[in-house]
C-alpha cells in the first residue's frame, strides 16, 4: 500500500474557480491527490469562508499533512485565522503562490510523493515560471 | 559514486498539460536530477510547470537526461511514459 499524499486546498473567493482549479491540479496530477475546493461564502457568493477552509483541511488530510493555496487579499486573512485556530502548524503549511500555477504544481509534487514542505515549495516556485 | 545516462525519443503528440504532469509525477519519485531537453530548452522534469513550459510539440526530438543513483532507472521510466502519453495527446 502507498503511504499517504498530501492532501491540498485552494480557497478562492469563487466557488467556481476553486472548482476549475481543482479539477485542473487533478487531471494534471493523474487524481491520487485529495484536492478540496474551498471558494465562496457559506451562502455562496463571492468571498471567503473559514468554516469551509476548516472543513477543506480535516477533508484534505490523509495523514501526511496539508498546503493550503488561497487566491487574493482576504482569502489569505480567513486561512490565516483558521490556521491559528487550528492548532498543528507543522501539518498544514500556507503557501505564498500563484493560484492555478501553484495549485497544479503542488498536486503535481504531492502526487510523486514529496511532504508538506517539498509541496509548498513547488507551489512557490511556481511564481518564477515564465509563460513566454 | 552517480552514474549519468540520456536517451532521446521523438514525440509523437503535444507534450500537453497531462503527459507533462504524469512525466513530472514520476520524476519526482527518482532521486537522480533529471533534465529535459527540447527544442534548445531544458527544464526540470520533477516541475510539471517546467515542463509544461518547453511546449514541446509532436514530431520534436526530446531528450531525457539523468543522473545519480537510479538515473538509469528514471530515464528509462520517464522515456516509456513519453512515449505512451503524448500518443493519445494530452
Amino acid at each position: 500500500m502507498s503511504p499517504a499524499t498530501v492532501g491540498i486546498v485552494l480557497v478562492s473567493h469563487s466557488a467556481e474557480l476553486a472548482r476549475g482549479a481543482a479539477e485542473l491540479a487533478e487531471q494534471v496530477s493523474g487524481g491520487t491527490v485529495t484536492v478540496i475546493a474551498a471558494g465562496g461564502t457559506d451562502d455562496g457568493d463571492l468571498g471567503t469562508s473559514a468554516a469551509k477552509v476548516s472543513h477543506g483541511l480535516g477533508q484534505a488530510n490523509q495523514g501526511a499533512g496539508v498546503v493550503v493555496l488561497p487566491d487574493l487579499g482576504s482569502a489569505v486573512l480567513v486561512v490565516k485565522a483558521v490556521l491559528e485556530d487550528h492548532g498543528d502548524a507543522s501539518s498544514v503549511v500556507l503557501a505564498d503562490a500563484p493560484f492555478v500555477e501553484g495549485a497544479v504544481a503542488a498536486t503535481v509534487t504531492a502526487a510523486a510523493g514529496g511532504d508538506v514542505k517539498a509541496v509548498a515549495a513547488a507551489a512557490e516556485e511556481a511564481r518564477h515560471v515564465r509563460k513566454l | 559514486m552517480s552514474a549519468s545516462y540520456e536517451q532521446e525519443i521523438t514525440l509523437e503528440g503535444d507534450l500537453h498539460a497531462r503527459p507533462a504532469g504524469a512525466l513530472a509525477v514520476a520524476a519526482g519519485r527518482f532521486a537522480a536530477v533529471i533534465k529535459v531537453t527540447a527544442g534548445g530548452h531544458t527544464a526540470d522534469a520533477k516541475s510539471v510547470l517546467g515542463v509544461m513550459g518547453l511546449g514541446a510539440t509532436s514530431g520534436q526530438h526530446l531528450t531525457v537526461k539523468a543522473s545519480g543513483p537510479d538515473a538509469r532507472e528514471a530515464v528509462a521510466a520517464l522515456i516509456a511514459i513519453l512515449s505512451e502519453a503524448t500518443k493519445v495527446g494530452g
